[in-house]
């Protein structure tokens, strides 16, 4: 094919080769131009952690002129009064995001494709994936009018229920903060989140079922047996990636949700980076918080994926 | 996986399924209810069914925005452009970097490869915008998104199961490869196009965190932005004292925020019914190949 005729001319000189292929050199440079600009950049940017830039708004004078001033600035960040709380906030909520929300849409899946009922899960399915579709701002400003005191219907409802004893606001709530975050993305993701298994049940040969069926294996141990081992592929790839996302909260989620009075519960990295870096103009400040995001996550990484490899013989990736 | 009868697990299995979809579509209905009714009739609470004081004041006020209107321009706008140019621009990278004689494609791939485990987090990426003069600007929606580097290895992926005999055929005629991707490429990948295309249109539309550190002027503001100023800031419509009295007594804050999250909304419910026949069959194809 293409390398044959490749082969069949006399080795033309590397510059000669590039230049005869200048339309896919163009091609993919701009790629490589973007990603030097929007991602390298900021990776370099980072040495503003390290300097006294704040308040400074150009990024190269920064990194050039800036005086150093070492460690000061994550020192400062672990002395911060919030410090516990949202390094709690961060690693908790994330962590169990990723121990329920995970595994959540692998389940729907196998209960959609258990189904037998075409119109009934095509209706299912459209219901569920719908809330994938709208943000969370409106997701969220939903949800904030049904937690309302006075006219919502999840407190009169859980009064009715006998689980509280007098209306609250539970948005007010910090102990209520973490549930409501995995309440609302379980009901805003699961549908969405199921599609990906849902394609890879589809896909499993039928004709395995029928002769588990006629050797006698019963609704449990098909799934058992053959869903969960035929997608398994499926959910190694999609659990690699929340892990290796595992610290990114879902800011927007956190932001629709948070009020002053939760704080102690649902402030997390990003939302202090946020405030403290874009709005009061603490650039280096904030920098290194980001910065010890990143040295966190890649802790609890290597660290889990040494645990991993301790106690089941496998790592993570 | 035909059952002859309704077992428990099945019965459970419909019941479970059926709850969730109330639970999941409940919401959506409270609100728009509550957008429907009397301002003042509902801060008394308890309707959970239908309207109690039918009226249409909230929408009334709410339509009479300014900034729900600019929201609605910038968010179609940002929407188009931006789902348009990064579809095309990522296909265009992932077709030279499909191309197996591209020179250098080794290191153009690690060099891509590693911007997706590094980062430099938000204050570095904000002032290198700020550098490049995009704050505040309507293209700091588009050009910052202009590529993704996990579509561009979607669509490479794609590209590389198209037989290379296209390629050669194309290529005896004379055709060059801007135009064999153009003319040939585009064409024969539109389902994933398609596919990613939806991602990104969705991310668009629904995205407000870029607005809210990367803009601060009122006209660039997008329709999530406005909402999320209502909801949270409780910024209720700026010329409220424009509203005639007899209106202003069958209005409340809640009620015009239900009535703004509904306005938003309609779009989506619009065009939702098209998507979804659209996801169901060439969708997971698309994103199988992926």
């Amino acid at each position: 094919m293409h390398s044959s005729t490749a082969l069949a001319k006399p080795r033309q000189s590397l510059i000669v080769r590039f230049l005869k292929q200048w339309q896919i050199q163009v091609m993919a440079l701009c790629g490589i131009v973007f990603v030097l600009a929007f991602n390298y950049a900021p990776m370099f940017g980072i040495v503003i952690a390290f300097k006294k830039a704040d308040y400074s708004v150009n990024l190269m004078r920064s990194l050039t002129e800036a005086p150093w001033i070492g460690w000061d600035y994550f020192k400062e960040f672990i002395h911060d009064y919030q410090f516990r709380d949202i390094l709690l906030n961060t690693i908790g909520l994330n962590l169990l995001q990723l121990l329920i929300n995970f595994p959540a849409p692998i389940i729907f899946a196998i209960l959609i494709s258990e189904i037998a009922h075409k119109r009934f899960k095509k209706i299912v399915q459209s219901i569920t994936y719908f809330p994938h579709f709208i943000s969370w701002i409106v997701f969220g400003g939903i949800i904030i009018n049904m937690l309302s005191v006075e006219t919502g219907v999840i407190v009169s409802a859980l009064l009715k229920l006998g689980i509280i004893s007098e209306p609250v606001s539970l948005l007010g709530e910090p102990n209520a903060f973490w549930p409501l975050i995995i309440i609302t993305s379980i009901i805003k993701g699961l549908g969405w989140g199921s599609i990906i298994y849902l394609a890879a049940i589809t896909s499993i040969d039928p004709t395995l079922y029928e002769a588990a069926t006629i050797d006698g294996a019963g609704r449990f141990r098909r799934i058992w047996h053959i869903t969960l081992p035929s997608i398994s592929g499926t959910i190694i790839v999609f659990f690699l990636l929340s892990v290796s996302n595992l610290l990114n909260s879902s800011f927007d989620q956190l932001w629709v949700f948070q009020t002053p009075l939760n704080l102690e519960r649902s402030e997390v990295i990003d939302t202090f980076v946020y405030k403290i870096g874009i709005t009061q103009m603490r650039y280096s400040y904030t920098t290194a918080v980001g910065l010890f995001k990143s040295a966190v996550a890649l802790i609890l990484l290597v660290g889990g994926h040494l645990i991993s490899k301790k106690i089941a013989g496998r790592g993570i990736f | 996986m035909a059952t002859k009868r309704f077992d428990l697990f099945t019965i459970c299995n419909y019941a479970f399924l059926a709850i969730f979809c109330l639970v999941t579509i409940y919401p959506v209905y409270f609100v728009l209810i509550g957008s429907f009714n009397d301002g003042n009739d509902y801060m008394r609470g308890g309707i959970f069914l239908f309207p109690r004081e039918f009226s249409l004041a909230n929408y009334q006020v709410v339509l009479q925005d300014d900034r729900l209107y600019t929201g609605f321009k910038i968010s179609i706008l940002r929407t188009v452009i931006g789902t348009v140019t990064s579809v095309f621009f990522t296909a265009m990278v992932a077709y030279a970097m499909s191309r197996k004689n591209l020179i250098a494609r080794g290191p153009y791939y690690w060099i891509h490869l590693i911007t997706l485990f590094f980062g430099g987090g938000l204050i570095p990426y904000f002032l290198v915008l700020k550098n490049l003069h995009l704050i505040n600007s309507f293209w700091v929606y588009v050009i910052p998104t202009l590529f993704s580097v996990f579509n561009m290895i979607i669509f490479s992926s794609f590209f590389r199961e198209i037989p290379e005999e296209i390629h050669e055929s194309a290529t005896v005629d004379g055709a060059g490869d801007f135009r064999i991707f153009l003319a040939l490429f585009i064409p024969l990948s539109a389902p994933v196009l398609a596919t990613v295309a939806l991602w990104n249109a969705v991310g668009h539309w629904n995205s407000f965190f870029d607005a809210m550190i990367f803009t601060t002027k009122g006209d660039l503001m997008p329709l999530q932005l406005f909402l999320m100023k209502m909801i949270r800031e409780a910024d209720v419509i700026s010329n409220s004292q424009y509203v005639p009295p007899q209106v202003q007594k069958k209005i409340s804050v809640q009620t015009i925020r239900m009535a703004a999250i509904m306005i938003s909304t309609v779009p989506i419910l619009l065009v939702y019914p098209f998507l979804q026949r659209f996801f169901v069959t060439g969708f997971m194809v698309g994103s199988l190949k992926g």
